[in-house]
C-alpha cells in the first residue's frame, strides 16, 4: 500500500475545457480536437470523440439522469460500464427510440439524443417522487397484498395504473427502419473480453497460428487497462492494450470484434454474441446493418470478463454523485472527467487508496477517505491529509444529503459519533465481484472464495478457463500471468504449439479487502437493488415474511429480476440474508443467472426474419400468370396458392368460385396442383416397398396405370393419401397432400432406412421438379389435345380413366400425364419440367381459350372435392380411420402394412364411431359451418349428445345450396335422418339431413368418358 | 399444333422475376460478392442400388474419375461433376440436361437415376467477400482449414434447405435451393450481401436445352 503514490497532478482541473466545465485540461483517451454536439432533454451539450454519453454528462456537470423505477427518486450515474443500474435513457427519437440504454455503454456520437425516461413532467419535478414519501407502503409485496381484491378491477384497473406508474422508457411506436443480421463464426480459441487477461490469452493463442476471436464489450479494446493508471513493461497499460491490439490484428487467423457483447453461453461450444455495428452512428451507414447477432462455436474458450465493483449499502447511496469506486476512476483517467469538484472515498479496500490518488493526481479535490478498516498506513493517512481530506478510520458513511445529487454525507466514526462532510461526489470502494454469469449460463453455479470474498467460477462449462478478474485474480500481474497460460493452454488443446510468453513487469500492487455488506445504521433508505428499487429493509421484511430461501428472497423482492439481472446488487442481498438468518454467504446460495447477460434487442435475434421474411414463401409454378391475373393467394404452410382468381364485375369471393365451378363442371378449368408431394420409387424392390407402406393393394397394378393410395400410420389411423403411378417396370411416382409431402417423405425414408434395409429400393422427392396442373372438365380432352405433341392418342379408349404415361408436350419437352381426377370430371394431370410450368401454364389456357376454360384456385377445388365427398385435410386429421372416411372397403386383406394390426383396436372398430357422410339443410337457404356439432333434434347441447362433427362445408352451385361432409355415429345406416347442426360459436343450429357424401355423380361416369 | 403455340413453350429461368441484374447493396469501391445467376444446367439424382457400389464406381470413372466423391465431398470438372447428397446418393451436374440422357440406361440396374434439372435454382457466389456473407447463412464452418475446394454441405439458410459446394479456392461457391423457394432465398441473398455490395450477373451460358 506505501507504494501507492500520491502524487499532485501536473495539470489541475481548468476551470472549464470549451464548455464542459468538469473536463480536465488534459490526459484521458478522449480525442479534444473532435467535439460532439448532443442534447440531454433537449438540452444542448458538447463532449468529444472517445465519451460515452455518462462520460459526456459528466464532463458537462450533469449528474441527474433518470427517476427510480418504483419510487421515482433521482438518480444518477453510478457506473462506467455494462452493469449500470441507474442511468438508463432513452436514446434517439422517432422510429429510432431505443429505451433503457445505459447512458455509460453509449458512444457519443454528433447528434446523439437522449432523454432522460420515467418521470413526469421533467426530469427535475417528478410527480411521481410521491411514491418515495409512501415508500414505508411501497415495500415488498405491496401489489401482492394490497391489488388482491376485488379480483375483476385487475386487469382494467390496476395493472394499468401499476404500469403507467412504474415501468421504464417507452418503445419506438414505429417499425424499426434499421437492418439487423445474423452470423455465424467458428475457432479454436473464443476470448470473452479484452482486458489485460483477455488480450494476454488472444496473444498467446493467436501467436500459434490458432483461429481466435476475441470478443469486447467496449468500443476501445483494454479494459480496465484504459482506466487505471498502471504500467506494464515501463508503458503505460493503455499503451500496452494498445500494442497488443495491433499485433493481434496483425495476425490474419485472429478476428476482433469490438463492441460486442457475449450474452450467451450455449451447449456444445456454442456461444451467443451480439456486435453493435452501427450503434455508435445516428444513422448505420448505408445498407450496413445496427446490429448484428453471431453464433460463435469454439473448440475452446478463456473467459476474461472481469469482474464488477460492490457498492456500500447505507442510506441515501443512490444519490446521484454517489459512484462506485473503479468508475470514478474510469472517469478521470479514461474520459477526462472529474466526477464532482470535491469528492469523498468510502473504502473497505485498498482500491479506495487508489481512487484518492488518482482524484488528486487529475486535480480534483478530495474531500475525506472513510476506510472501514481500522488500520492504514501512517504514509497514506498523512498524504491523504495534505490534500486537504478528512481521514476517517473504523467508520463508515451512515446515509447522504442533496436535493437532486449529493451535498454532503454523514459519515460516523470509530467512535460512533457522526459528522457531516460536505460533498458532491462519493467513490464507494467494496470489493469486486467476477462475472460469473457466464459460466453460470449452462446450470452451473458459482463458489465462495473466503479469501477474495467473492463468487468464483465452480466447474466450469466443456471446454472453458477462466482467467484474470474473471477467476478472481484480480492483480495485475496475475491477469497477465493467468491469461496468457490460459490462452496457450487453450491453443496447444487445439493441437497448436504455443507457450505463454513470460508476464511483462508491472508496477506493485496490493488489492486487501475486508468488504462491509451493510453499515450499521444507515440513515434513510439504504438501496441494494437500484433498478429494481429493492432496499435493505426489504430484504429484512421478505426475510420477516418467511421469504428467506435465494429463490424466493429473489421473486418476493424482486431483488436482481431487474434488466441489469442483479450485476450490484445480487451479493449484497444474500449477504443481507445470510446475516439475519445466522447462516454463511455460500450457504443462502445463489440465484441462476441466464442468458442474455446484458439486454438484447428483439431485432437482433430476428435479424432476416421479419414481415414477409418472417419464414419462407414457396411459390408454384404458375406464380407469375396467377400474379399478372390478380389471382387471391392464400397461404397453405409455406405455400402461397392462388385460391381464386376473380374476373371484372365479380364482386364477392363466392361470385368467382361458383364461375370457377360452372366452368369446369360445364367446360374445362386448369389448376395448379404442383404443391402435392411426389416422390419417386425405383428400384427392384419398389413394388415390395408401396405394399408395405399401402394399406391398399398394389400387386396389381399395370405400367401405365395409376391408383389410389391410403397410408396407415403405425397406430392404424390414416397418415395420408395420394395417388401412385406405374411409370416403368421398377418406377412408381407417388404423390402425397400438399400439408403432408414432407412428413410422407420422412416416413418412407424411414421405413426404407430403418425397418426394411434389405429391400432395393431407392427414394427421390421430385416435388420441384415438375410442375403439375390438373386440367378438368368435359372439354379437357379436347385442350390437351393442343397440347401434347402429336402422335398421342388421347382418346378415352388408349388412354382411359387411371391411365399414365410419358409424353412430350411443346414439341419435345418430357412430361407425364396422369388420367386422375379429384373433380369428379374428365380430367388429367399433366406434369411438365419446372422450368416449362410457366409455358405450360400459358399454352394450356390459350389451348382451352376456344372452350372457355378458366383457371381455378384452391377455393374451388375444395368445392368441387366435397360435391365428391373426397375426403382431405380436415377429414384425414390424424383422428379418423380408413373405415372413418369410407375407405374400408379399398383396404387389402391378403397382404401386411403398416397399420393393419392396430387399426383393429376395439374403440377403432367400434360400430359407434363417427364415420364420414353428407349433409344438406333442410332449408335449402340455410348456411353450414365446418365446426358444428351433431345433434338430434330433440337433444339437449351436452357432451354426451355429441353425434359427430361437420368437417367440410361449401356452396355448391349444382346443388344451388350449401352442403357438407362430416362425422356422424353409424352415418351411413342413417341416410334421410335429420340431425342438428349445432354451432354455439356462430350461433347456429340449422336442421340438416344426412345423405350420401357423394353429391355430384354418384355413378362415377363423367370421369370415365 | 400451330408454330403460334410453339413459341409459347419457352423456359422460365429459377431466378426470373426473383433476381435484378446489375450492381445493388454498397457502391464504395468494388463489389464485395458477385452472384451470378446460373439457367439450363443438368441435374440428377443418383442412388445407388443395394450392393452395387461398385458396379456405380466402375460405370461413372470415364465421366466422373475413378471414385464415387466421399460423404461432404465433390468431384468437379469445370462444369460436370458428381456432388455427394446423402449416404449413397449422389447429384450428378452437367452444362445441360442433354448431357445426363443417358444415365437412366447407363446405370440400369446399378443405381436409379431421377432427373432434377428443373427442381432447383443455382447461384455461384464469388467474390472477396463470398464466404463471409455465406457465413451469415450456414452454421458450418467455412474456413479454408475446414472446407475447401470441392467440399459439399447439406444445410439450410434462413430455415430454408439448401446444398452448396465449393468450386474453387477464390473461394467460388455453387449454391441450391428447391426451385420454389428461389424468390424467399434471394431476399436472404439480397440481406446478407447488401453491405458488402454485390454484382448480380446472368450466367454466361444461358443457353436452356428444351428437348
Amino acid at each position: 500500500m506505501t507504494t501507492l503514490a500520491l502524487q499532485r497532478a501536473e495539470a489541475p482541473a481548468s476551470a472549464s475545457f470549451g464548455d464542459q466545465p468538469f473536463r480536465t485540461a488534459t490526459g484521458g483517451l478522449i480525442d479534444r480536437n473532435r467535439p460532439r454536439d448532443f442534447t440531454f432533454d433537449g438540452r444542448r451539450l458538447t463532449g468529444c470523440h472517445g465519451d460515452t454519453l455518462a462520460s459526456a454528462l459528466l464532463a458537462n456537470g450533469v449528474r441527474l439522469v433518470g427517476r427510480s423505477f418504483k419510487y421515482h427518486r433521482p438518480r444518477g450515474i453510478l457506473s462506467a460500464g455494462s452493469e449500470e443500474p441507474n442511468a438508463l435513457v432513452e436514446l434517439r427519437s422517432g422510429a429510432r427510440r431505443e429505451p433503457n440504454t445505459r447512458a455509460t455503454m453509449a458512444e457519443l456520437y454528433e447528434g446523439l439524443e437522449a432523454t432522460s425516461q420515467n418521470r413526469w413532467p421533467s426530469l427535475a419535478v417528478d410527480v411521481l417522487s410521491v411514491n418515495a414519501l409512501l415508500s414505508p407502503v411501497f415495500a415488498a409485496g405491496f401489489y401482492y397484498k394490497t391489488f388482491m381484491w376485488p379480483a375483476s378491477l385487475w386487469e382494467k384497473l390496476y395493472e394499468p395504473m401499476i404500469r403507467r406508474a412504474a415501468g421504464l422508457g417507452r418503445a419506438a411506436d414505429a417499425p424499426d427502419p434499421d437492418t439487423y443480421d445474423h452470423a455465424h463464426a467458428h475457432c479454436d480459441v473464443l476470448v470473452i473480453g479484452g482486458g489485460p487477461a483477455g488480450l494476454s490469452a488472444a496473444l498467446a493463442a493467436g501467436r500459434s497460428g490458432a483461429r481466435v476471436i476475441l470478443v469486447d464489450e467496449d468500443f476501445a479494446t483494454g479494459g480496465r487497462l484504459l482506466a487505471e493508471r498502471r504500467e506494464i513493461g515501463g508503458t503505460s497499460g493503455a499503451e500496452w492494450a494498445a500494442r497488443a491490439l495491433a499485433e493481434l490484428e496483425s495476425l490474419p487467423e485472429v478476428r476482433i470484434l469490438p463492441r460486442t457483447t457475449l450474452f450467451g453461453v450455449y451447449d456444445h461450444g456454442a456461444y451467443g454474441a451480439v456486435e453493435r455495428v452501427s450503434d455508435h452512428l445516428a444513422v448505420p451507414a448505408a445498407y450496413a446493418p445496427r446490429q448484428r447477432l453471431w453464433r460463435i462455436v469454439a473448440r475452446r474458450a478463456v473467459l476474461a470478463a472481469g469482474a464488477i465493483e460492490r457498492p456500500h449499502v447505507f442510506g441515501g447511496n443512490d444519490r446521484p454523485g454517489v459512484m462506485l469506486a473503479g468508475a470514478v476512476r474510469t472517469y478521470l483517467n479514461r474520459y477526462g472527467v472529474l466526477p464532482g469538484r470535491r469528492l469523498a472515498v468510502f473504502t473497505s479496500s485498498d482500491d479506495g487508496w487508489r481512487t484518492a490518488a488518482d482524484i488528486l493526481a487529475a486535480g480534483g479535490g478530495l474531500a475525506a477517505v472513510i476506510d472501514t478498516r481500522t488500520t492504514v498506513p501512517p504514509a497514506l493517512r498523512r498524504m491523504a491529509e495534505a490534500a486537504g481530506a478528512r481521514v476517517v478510520t473504523g467508520g463508515y458513511v451512515a446515509g447522504t444529503k442533496g436535493h437532486l445529487g449529493l451535498s454532503a454525507i454523514q459519515v460516523v466514526d470509530g467512535y460512533n459519533s457522526t459528522e457531516t462532510i460536505p460533498c458532491d461526489g462519493l467513490a464507494m470502494a467494496n470489493g469486486w465481484n467476477p462475472i460469473v454469469h457466464l459460466d453460470s449460463h449452462l446450470s452451473r453455479r458459482p463458489v465462495w472464495n473466503e479469501a477474495i470474498h467473492a463468487f468464483v467460477p465452480g466447474t466450469l462449462p466443456s471446454g472453458m478457463q477462466a482467467a484474470g478478474a474473471a477467476a478472481g485474480r484480480f492483480t495485475l500481474a496475475e491477469c497477465l500471468e493467468t491469461g496468457a497460460r490460459i490462452g496457450a493452454e487453450a491453443a496447444t488443446d487445439c493441437g497448436f504449439t504455443a507457450s505463454a510468453a513470460a508476464a511483462p513487469q508491472t508496477d506493485p500492487e496490493t488489492v486487501d479487502h475486508t468488504p462491509l455488506w451493510r453499515v450499521p445504521k444507515p440513515k434513510g433508505k439504504a438501496f441494494v437493488d437500484f433498478q429494481n428499487d429493492v432496499a435493505a429493509s426489504d430484504v429484512e421484511l421478505a426475510h420477516r415474511e418467511g421469504f428467506r430461501a435465494v429463490e424466493l428472497l429473489k421473486r418476493y423482492t424482486t431483488l436482481g429480476m431487474a434488466t441489469d439481472q442483479g450485476k450490484t446488487s445480487n451479493l449484497a442481498g444474500l449477504s443481507i440474508m445470510a446475516e439475519l438468518t445466522g447462516k454463511d454467504i455460500p450457504s443462502v446460495g445463489t440465484t441462476v443467472f441466464r442468458p442474455p447477460f446484458t439486454p438484447v434487442a428483439i431485432g437482433a435475434f430476428a435479424g432476416h426474419h421479419r414481415g414477409k421474411d418472417f419464414r419462407a414463401t414457396r411459390h408454384v409454378p404458375s406464380h407469375a400468370w396467377a400474379e399478372e391475373n390478380g389471382a387471391v393467394f392464400v397461404e397453405t404452410g409455406l405455400w402461397l396458392r392462388p385460391a381464386y382468381f376473380p374476373r371484372a364485375g365479380e364482386t364477392d369471393w363466392l361470385d368467382t368460385v361458383v364461375r370457377e365451378v360452372e366452368t369446369v363442371r360445364a367446360r374445362v378449368g386448369i389448376c395448379d396442383v404442383s404443391t402435392l408431394g411426389k416422390i419417386d420409387i425405383q428400384g427392384r424392390d419398389a413394388l415390395a416397398f408401396i405394399e408395405r407402406v399401402c394399406a391398399n393393394p398394389f400387386a396389381t397394378l399395370a405400367i401405365g396405370s395409376a391408383r389410389y393410395a391410403v397410408l396407415l400410420r403405425e397406430d392404424g389411423l390414416i397418415m395420408d393419401d395420394g395417388t401412385i403411378a406405374r411409370m416403368g417396370e421398377t418406377h412408381y411416382v407417388m404423390t402425397a397432400s400438399t400439408a403432408n409431402a414432407a412428413r410422407v417423405m420422412q416416413h418412407l425414408e424411414f421405413c426404407r432406412q430403418w425397418l426394411w434395409p434389405e429391400l432395393d429400393v431407392q427414394l427421390a422427392s421430385v416435388s420441384e421438379q415438375w410442375a403439375q396442373y390438373a386440367v378438368a372438365g368435359p372439354r379437357a380432352r379436347d385442350t390437351l389435345r393442343r397440347i401434347i405433341d402429336p402422335g398421342f392418342d388421347l382418346s378415352n379408349e388408349a388412354f382411359p380413366f387411371l391411365a399414365c404415361t410419358d409424353v412430350t408436350v411443346g414439341g419435345g419437352i418430357p412430361a407425364r400425364l396422369f388420367r386422375i381426377s379429384f373433380s369428379g370430371e374428365l380430367a388429367y394431370e399433366l406434369a411438365v419440367p419446372a422450368a416449362y410450368g410457366d409455358a405450360a401454364w400459358r399454352a394450356i389456357m390459350q389451348a382451352g381459350l376456344p372452350y372457355g376454360i378458366t383457371a381455378y384456385g384452391s377455393e374451388a377445388l375444395s368445392v368441387m372435392r366435397i360435391e365428391k365427398g373426397h375426403a382431405a385435410g380436415p377429414e384425414i386429421n390424424g383422428l379418423t380411420t380408413a373405415r372413418d372416411i369410407g375407405l374400408d372397403g379399398m383396404l387389402a386383406t391378403n397382404k401386411d402394412y403398416i397399420g393393419r394390426l392396430m387399426k383393429e383396436r376395439p374403440a377403432l372398430v367400434d360400430p359407434n364411431r363417427p364415420v364420414l357422410v353428407g349433409f344438406r339443410p333442410v332449408d335449402p337457404s340455410a348456411r353450414l359451418r365446418a365446426g358444428a356439432h351433431f345433434l338430434s333434434l330433440d337433444a339437449a347441447p351436452s357432451l354426451e349428445a355429441d353425434e359427430g362433427v361437420m368437417t367440410s362445408v361449401a356452396y355448391s352451385p349444382i346443388l344451388k345450396s350449401w352442403i357438407g361432409i362430416g362425422l356422424i355415429r353409424r352415418g351411413p345406416e342413417r341416410h334421410g335422418e335429420r340431425v342438428r347442426a349445432y354451432d354455439p360459436v356462430r350461433g347456429a343450429d340449422t336442421e340438416v339431413e344426412i345423405c350420401s357424401p357423394v353429391f355430384v355423380d354418384a355413378k362415377e361416369e363423367k370421369p370415365r368418358v | 399444333m400451330s408454330e403460334a403455340m410453339t413459341s409459347l413453350w419457352q423456359p422460365r429461368g429459377a431466378w426470373e422475376g426473383v433476381a435484378r441484374i446489375g450492381r445493388s447493396g454498397a457502391d464504395a469501391g468494388p463489389a464485395g460478392v458477385r452472384l451470378t445467376l446460373r439457367e439450363g444446367f443438368g441435374l440428377a439424382t443418383l442412388i445407388v442400388a443395394e450392393g452395387k457400389e461398385a458396379d456405380l464406381q466402375t460405370a461413372l470413372a470415364d465421366r466422373f474419375g475413378p471414385s464415387l466423391p466421399e460423404a461432404g465431398t465433390a468431384i468437379l470438372k469445370g462444369e460436370t461433376g458428381l456432388v455427394w447428397s446423402a449416404p449413397g446418393q449422389w447429384l450428378a451436374v452437367a452444362p445441360s440436361p442433354r448431357d445426363l440422357r443417358d444415365l437412366p440406361e447407363t446405370l440400369r440396374g446399378i443405381a436409379s437415376v431421377t432427373e432434377q434439372s428443373d427442381s432447383r435454382a443455382l447461384v455461384r457466389i464469388s467474390g472477396p467477400q463470398a464466404r463471409a456473407m455465406l457465413a451469415k447463412g450456414v452454421a458450418i464452418d467455412l474456413h479454408p482449414r475446414a472446407f475447401g475446394p470441392g467440399r459439399v454441405a447439406v444445410t439450410s439458410i434462413a430455415h430454408i434447405g439448401v446444398q452448396f459446394w465449393q468450386r474453387d479456392a477464390g473461394p467460388t461457391y455453387d449454391l441450391t435451393v428447391a426451385r420454389s423457394f428461389a424468390g424467399s432465398l434471394w431476399r436472404w441473398l439480397e440481406h446478407a450481401a447488401a453491405e458488402f455490395g454485390y454484382e448480380v450477373a446472368a450466367s454466361t451460358k444461358d443457353l436452356i436445352a428444351i428437348g
